[in-house]
């Protein structure tokens, strides 16, 4: 099965231009994953951008691509187009925008600030059929809220147990997919993060209202406080984001999980397709 | 643009030069730097300053507004080439977001020699800029972008062309290779590395492929390549380093085209540099209607409907309006004039326009005739804030004093707002009166506001006075202080005037009392008081 195609189509299905991958973890197969999608994007024919919150070192992209380096990380040869430049700044000095002409390994970086991300995205996303980006949990959830899908991988290389890592997916995924505030209900704002303490107040004090965060990354707690919390609070987010599939990756250099029943658990927990693509597969 | 020692800290805080800098500030790098070295004129400059106005007020009448804000935003996208042309002067060879700088720049160059044709501006294009933009030009495409195309060179057209095809037949290998293992493990596709599961794995492992690690369901694997795929592998290499020594060769001959420009190129950064300065003044006297000052040679400060803008901006913003100002002022004078008057703006106008002056850029006023100073000072209200803890307000007036009394400037404007004012006023007096015998004498040019009586006449200078309130508005029963403030503004007449005799201006202070809410009572009493 060409898992890359199958995440592409379900993305493109719910309308969205931009991938964020996210991981639960190092290690997980975030950049299989990133690759997966964007290889099948580019054997479709589709004009393909890809960006890096991080600075993400040799990456391999084929002709074509729109991508996002620094400047000063541009390799010398293949030469690329250079699109671009409009003077946001990352931490390797200046961004530009280039396409790639042949084959080669180049280094992706995005922008320091959350607006200078913000525009880097919209500048690449404006020239192609799809941007894929490598994402950071902490930096997707303003970027992914218009028309953005999340894919979140997870694995071995993350926790001890199949259940952990089963239980993380699953909680990341049940935060990020914070249903959005109803209109017009009665709800209670906050203006920072939703901790396991504010959780346990609210709790205590038999809220009802809706309890509305910005978004999924301003939910605070680990995953058993969270099912909790879910359970327990009407909580919701102005800025919902839509998480399209999980991936898993069994392996890791300390331990390895049976491939198989990891991906039915973590389709099974998570409620979203599934895919293993190492193995190829699907649950 | 350095104040130097034309002014003090408090001096420009309290004349708005931070203010004024910062509408002044021109949009490029190169602008910033010219920028950093504007220094004021001195008094011997005047004829300098003069044309320096003359012409931004004439470019500001010659190009239109338009045109000014179009190359405004030309200088704000144009990218620093400085450290490039250094570089390729001394032999190094750039690289190609370089050349889409350079690209960028020459366009720039271009287009604000087009913006501003017909107008007394000279271009800023020059043989150095059509040069590297013509060696450029196969880069550019009809794209904003810059690529090392083809075009460059023939040998690194055909460089490209070996590695495409060697890259085509390497990846051929490597597909063939991967189709021929995943049609064996019964699969649509495998990638770099890929999990076959021991329970669907009949017989032995597909040749071409290695296990990377074991478990006891699974074994993690890896395509093996074989000899055709490493040749094909070796031929691609050789064609990517084919390519890589054909574009350094086209990247050198272009650096050293670049350096050769250097000279020219410097020279169009230098006269950028001052033009974005000067349209950044142009801009500045377009947007508030100013005009040219006469730059004259005798201590003296005449103007006509003048403004002190940053308090101008101020009321706009705040829907109201200032009333512009005249005055003629030639050597050290007295102005009096009641509370809330605008004695301190008008203190204010005076040093913000001798500023503008002794910079040679265009006033905000209908007409003026401005010495250029070498001082410009301030005593009194609103300078003691820098006192510090040891220091009462008089102690820090006196210290202030003695500084500008000693300073061997000589062309001083001094600007003093209720100068002793803090003592008692017998002695108060004393003292304001010495220090304009004080200025007199130096011929210092100066204006001292007061509410003291008599001054005028006793230190023999002339005496100017605030019009103050045409009425006395009515007391609100509600504290609405902004509506009061609006009230007491229509019925002030800030014009100033110069009054013979030296009877003081009523100084409205029990009604302006009143009008800003104090108690009834209390106004009473002051009333009685006053009649005593």
């Amino acid at each position: 099965m060409d898992v890359g195609l199958r995440i592409l189509e379900l993305a493109r299905t719910a309308g969205a231009r931009s991938i964020f991958v996210v991981g639960t973890g190092k290690g997980v197969g975030k950049s299989t994953t990133l690759n997966a999608i964007y290889e099948a994007a580019w054997r479709t024919g589709l004009r393909t951008g890809i960006a890096s919150v991080g600075h993400k070192p040799r990456w391999r992209l084929l002709p074509r691509t729109l991508f996002a380096t620094a400047r000063a990380l541009l390799p010398a040869s293949p030469a690329c187009q250079i699109v671009a430049s409009h003077g946001l700044e990352s931490s390797a000095g200046a961004i530009l925008y280039a396409r790639t002409v042949f084959t080669g390994e180049y280094d992706l970086i995005g922008p320091s600030t959350a607006s200078g991300l913000r525009e880097s995205i919209a500048a690449i996303e404006s020239q192609c059929d799809v941007l894929l980006v490598d994402g950071a949990i902490d930096r997707i959830a303003t970027l992914a809220a218009s028309d953005g899908a999340i894919v979140v991988a997870c694995g071995a290389a993350s926790a001890t147990t199949p259940a952990q890592a089963v239980g993380d997916a699953a909680a990341l995924i049940a935060r990020l997919q914070i249903a959005a505030a109803t209109p017009n209900a009665a709800t209670v704002e906050l203006a920072g993060a939703l901790t396991a303490t504010t959780a346990a107040e609210l709790i205590a004090a038999g809220e009802r209202r809706e309890i509305v965060v910005r978004d999924a990354t301003q939910i605070v707690m680990s995953a058993t406080s969270l099912a909790q919390a879910l359970a327990r609070l009407r909580i919701r987010a102005r800025r919902p984001l839509r998480v399209v599939a999980a991936t898993v990756c069994a392996v890791a250099a300390e331990r390895s999980f049976d491939p198989a029943p990891f991906l039915r658990e973590v389709r099974d927990a998570t409620g979203v397709p599934s895919f293993d693509v190492f193995a190829g597969a699907a649950a | 643009m350095k104040a130097q020692d034309l002014v003090d800290e408090r001096a420009a805080e309290l004349l708005g030069f931070e203010w004024l800098r910062e509408r002044l500030a021109p949009k490029s790098p190169y602008g910033a730097r010219n920028f950093a070295q504007v220094v004021p004129y001195r008094p011997g400059d005047e004829e300098a300053a003069q044309e320096r106005g003359l012409r931004i007020a004439a470019l500001a009448e010659e190009v239109k507004p338009d045109r000014v804000a179009a190359a405004q935003a030309a200088f704000d996208a144009l990218p620093d080439v400085s450290s490039a042309v250094a570089r390729a002067s001394l032999n190094e060879t750039l690289q190609d977001p370089d050349f889409l700088d350079l690209c960028r720049f020459c366009e720039s160059v271009e287009r604000l020699d087009e913006l501003l044709a017909g107008s007394s501006l000279t271009e800023v294009e020059n043989d150095a800029t059509a040069a590297v933009l013509t060696a450029l030009d196969p880069g550019r495409n009809g794209a904003p972008g810059f690529y090392l195309a083809d075009a460059f060179d023939a040998e690194l057209g055909a460089a490209r062309k070996v590695l495409e095809q060697t890259q085509a037949a390497l990846d051929a290998v490597r597909g063939r290779e991967a189709a021929l293992v995943a049609r064996e493990l019964q699969r649509s596709e495998v990638g770099d590395e890929f999990i076959v599961m021991r329970a669907e794995l009949q017989g032995a492992l597909p040749a071409g492929v290695r296990v990377v690690r074991e478990t006891p369901a699974y074994l993690l694997c890896a395509l093996e390549h074989g000899d055709v795929y490493l040749e094909a592998l070796a031929r691609q290499q050789q064609a990517f380093d084919a390519v890589a020594a054909a574009e350094l060769g086209v990247r050198s001959q272009l650096s050293a085209i670049v350096g050769r420009q250097a000279a020219g190129m410097n020279a169009v950064a230098l006269a950028l540099g001052q033009l974005d300065v000067t349209l950044a003044a142009v801009h500045f006297a377009q947007q508030y209607e100013c005009v040219a000052a006469v730059v004259v040679r005798e201590n003296a400060l005449r103007f006509e409907q003048a403004r002190f803008l940053p308090l101008d901006s101020e009321l706009t913003v705040a829907g109201r309006s200032f009333v512009p100002i005249d005055l003629a002022l030639s050597g050290a004078a007295v102005l009096t004039g009641p509370n809330m008057g605008g004695k301190s703006v008008s203190l204010q106008t005076c040093g913000f326009l001798a500023l503008l002056a002794a910079f040679g850029v265009p006033v905000p006023a209908a007409n003026a005739r401005i010495a250029l100073f070498d001082r410009i000072g301030w005593l009194g209200l609103g300078a003691e804030s820098h006192g510090g803890g040891l220091l009462s307000s008089f102690a820090h007036e006196l210290v202030s004093l003695k500084k500008i009394l000693s300073d061997d400037a000589e062309r001083l404007l001094l600007l003093a707002d209720e100068f002793a004012r803090t003592t008692n006023p017998h002695e108060g007096r004393a003292l304001v009166i010495a220090l304009l015998e004080s200025l007199r004498e130096r011929g210092a040019c100066a204006l001292v506001a007061t509410h003291l009586q008599g001054i005028a006449v006793a230190a023999g200078v002339r005496h100017f006075a605030v019009r103050g309130l045409r009425e006395i508005p009515q007391a609100r029963a509600a504290t609405d202080l902004s509506a009061a403030l609006r009230e007491l503004a229509e019925a002030m007449d800030y014009r100033i005037v110069e009054v013979e005799d030296d009877e003081i201006a009523r100084a409205d202070a029990i009604a302006l009392a009143e009008l800003l809410g104090a108690d009834a009572a209390f106004v009473k009493a002051a009333y009685r008081a006053l009649s005593q």
